[in-house]
């Protein structure tokens, strides 16, 4: 065959302009350098981060300690210190270690719950779809701020981990819809079609064959989610149903917004802390959303 | 016949069950593939010749559902087979080829790890063999460089590269059927004589029977050994390659042949068969084929015609061909 051996010289012509193949994460970096406001969200993300972790070595006074209340900011204090005389930058050091956490780990739970609930739903359709999706309306109809009031107060313990697992089984509906419509966009495609023609069975084809698809879809979503669940965390905090003994942001706005006509400081600086992990994640996950697009390609 | 036969279909039925009304899509069909043989299954679009395909792998989603018949490979009814019997089936002993080579693959794995997984499905291979296999089978097919490209994404192949690749992945397992829907349609003339050369080679090294669907009588008359044609639903007329060829004796065959354009028969213009395929919610009455038909009977409103062996392995579904009741 001829044809042959004429595509394989093509072939090898190609190869000499593009002479080194990336591995896919190498592709996606180099497409999310390129864009400065993802890079932008990253970097904040990385510093939030950072701070949280080494809020222990890196913050200039003990938890505990306490000196002259309601404090401007100074240079001792650079954030000012609060009502219990407290030093402001410690707090939201620490804070950011809560916020993260609930932020996480709230979103580990949503995705768990979604992907499952979304999957089961999509693929197999029929009554199960139904029923599953039926429940899911429900959740989504039901006020969310009163919802997680009633159920938090249904604990009798006050603790970060309640909210974060109260949030976490009220937060999937969104997530498992998209999961959904995607499985169902997916199950009629030819590649599962041609898997299933191999004889594979139903749940490798779930979890092999169209779970890695909508991967990037997740991570972008679930990189959304994690400010709204900080932000659901301080709401819950801030009307009084959240866990005091946390150092959370939350708790500090909700410490804060009293003395606020003559303290602007103490509400301010968690409030920042917080609009910026934000604007954070929103922009890392934009970013990302292009980035995970296999079939283009970064300069 | 001399051959003995791989694959028997008798009367399969294979309907949609819509709110709208129940699509006949597959009535009746009849089929036969011999062992090493190459059967081509021709029609126009939408008269069930993937159903057909589809129906032998029992791949029917709802609101489809095979209703009627039997499907008999290597003497064993494929409908009363267990899902996980036929799972061991599709893929080990059948395996089909689809007609977009692009989006039959995995966009988000490397084609080699496709391979591979189709092999470890089926084969008790070792691990190490694995990666040793994928690069013979890719070679075999004609992938340059195959221990580079294996490691491809399928973005990165062409149209005509992907269809080898699925072509590998549906052999790699040695199957003893190779459906072939339409494996040509969507590539350039050019390769599509590459992938007919391929499965030519193919069959003889494997020792395959192929079915291979298509509306290109073109690809069928160069490839094939048998042919049936399929109006709505149903299996007009069969027979060996040269029989239909020259001597077409189904109005519809007839039809289909005159309306291809040949350069060595000069003419004015190609034949047009007039009228569209019927809807299949409610197939007109009789032979499906004759509001479309010039030689229409007023038997032919009434009764429907049965498939009748008017030559050697040559068989019509016409009143023409047949006694008139």
């Amino acid at each position: 065959m001829t044809s042959l051996s004429d595509e394989k010289s093509r072939e090898e012509a190609e190869e000499v302009v593009e002479p080194s193949k990336a591995t896919r994460l190498s592709i996606v970096w180099r497409k999310l350098k390129a864009s400065k406001l993802a890079v932008f969200g990253f970097g904040i993300i990385v510093f939030m981060v950072m701070v949280a972790l080494l809020a222990p070595v890196i913050a200039p006074y003990d938890l505990r300690w306490t000196g002259y209340s309601s404090r401007p900011p100074s240079m001792e204090h650079l954030f000012g210190t609060d009502a219990m005389g407290r030093d402001m930058l410690t707090l939201v050091m620490y804070g950011a270690q809560t916020s993260l956490y609930v932020g996480i780990a709230a979103v580990a739970l949503e995705m768990l719950i979604a992907l499952t609930i979304g999957m089961i739903s999509g693929y197999f359709g029929g009554i199960v779809d139904e029923v599953l999706m039926r429940f899911t309306d429900l959740i989504l109809t039901l006020p969310t701020l009163p919802l997680l009031l009633v159920t938090v107060v249904l604990f009798e313990e006050r603790s970060i981990h309640i909210l974060v697992f109260v949030m976490g089984i009220f937060g999937w509906p969104f997530m498992a819809r998209v999961v959904r419509s995607e499985f169902l966009t997916l199950r009629e495609t030819t590649f599962v079609e041609a898997a299933r023609s191999m004889g594979a069975t139903p749940w490798r084809i779930i979890l092999r064959h169209i779970l890695p698809n909508i991967l990037s879809t997740i991570i972008v979503i679930g990189t959304m989610d994690i400010p709204w669940f900080i932000f659901w965390e301080a709401t819950l905090t801030f009307l009084g149903f959240g866990d005091p003994s946390a150092a959370s942001w939350g708790v500090l706005l909700e410490r804060g917004y009293l003395p606020a006509r003559s303290a602007w400081w103490i509400i301010t600086f968690p409030g920042l802390a917080l609009f910026f992990t934000s604007l954070g994640f929103n922009l890392f996950g934009d970013g990302l959303r292009d980035a995970l697009d296999v079939t283009t390609r970064g300069r | 016949m001399s051959k003995s036969l791989l694959l028997n279909i008798n009367n399969l039925k294979t309907y949609f069950v819509l709110a709208e009304g129940v699509v006949q899509a597959v009535d009746g069909v009849h089929l036969e593939i011999g062992k090493e043989e190459v059967l081509g299954l021709v029609g126009e679009s939408g008269c069930g010749k993937s159903t057909v395909a589809l129906s032998i792998l029992r791949l029917i989603r709802p609101p489809g559902k095979i209703v009627g018949g039997e499907i008999l490979f290597e003497g064993e009814d494929l409908l009363r087979k267990s899902e996980g019997e036929m799972r061991e089936i599709r893929g080990g002993k059948i395996s089909m080829v689809f007609q977009n080579p692009t989006s039959s693959m995995n966009p988000v794995y490397t084609v080699g790890s496709q391979i591979a997984e189709a092999i470890k499905l089926h084969q008790d291979v070792q691990k190490h063999q694995i990666k040793e296999k994928v690069v013979e089978i890719l070679h075999k097919v004609g992938i340059p460089d195959p221990s580079k490209r294996m490691e491809d994404h399928p973005h990165e192949y062409s149209g005509g590269m992907c269809q080898r690749a699925m072509t590998a992945m549906a052999l790699s397992c040695n199957p003893k059927l190779l459906i072939a829907d339409e494996p040509t349609t969507n590539l350039d003339v050019t390769i599509q004589a590459q992938i007919l050369d391929l499965m030519r080679t193919l069959r003889k090294d494997f020792g395959a029977s192929i079915l291979l669907i298509g509306h290109n009588l073109g690809v069928i008359d160069e490839f094939c050994d048998k042919v049936a044609v399929m109006y709505a639903g149903k299996v007009v007329e069969s027979s060996d390659i040269t029989t239909i060829f020259k001597k077409p004796k189904h109005p519809y065959t007839q039809a289909l042949l005159e309306s291809i354009p040949r350069l060595d028969v000069e003419k004015e213009r190609l034949r047009i068969i007039p009228g569209t395929v019927p809807r299949l919610i409610d197939p007109p009455a009789g032979c499906r084929f004759h509001p479309r038909c010039e030689y229409a009977m007023a038997v032919c409103r009434e009764q429907e015609p049965t498939l009748v062996e008017i030559g050697r392995g040559h068989t019509v579904a016409c009143f023409l061909h047949t006694s008139k009741v």
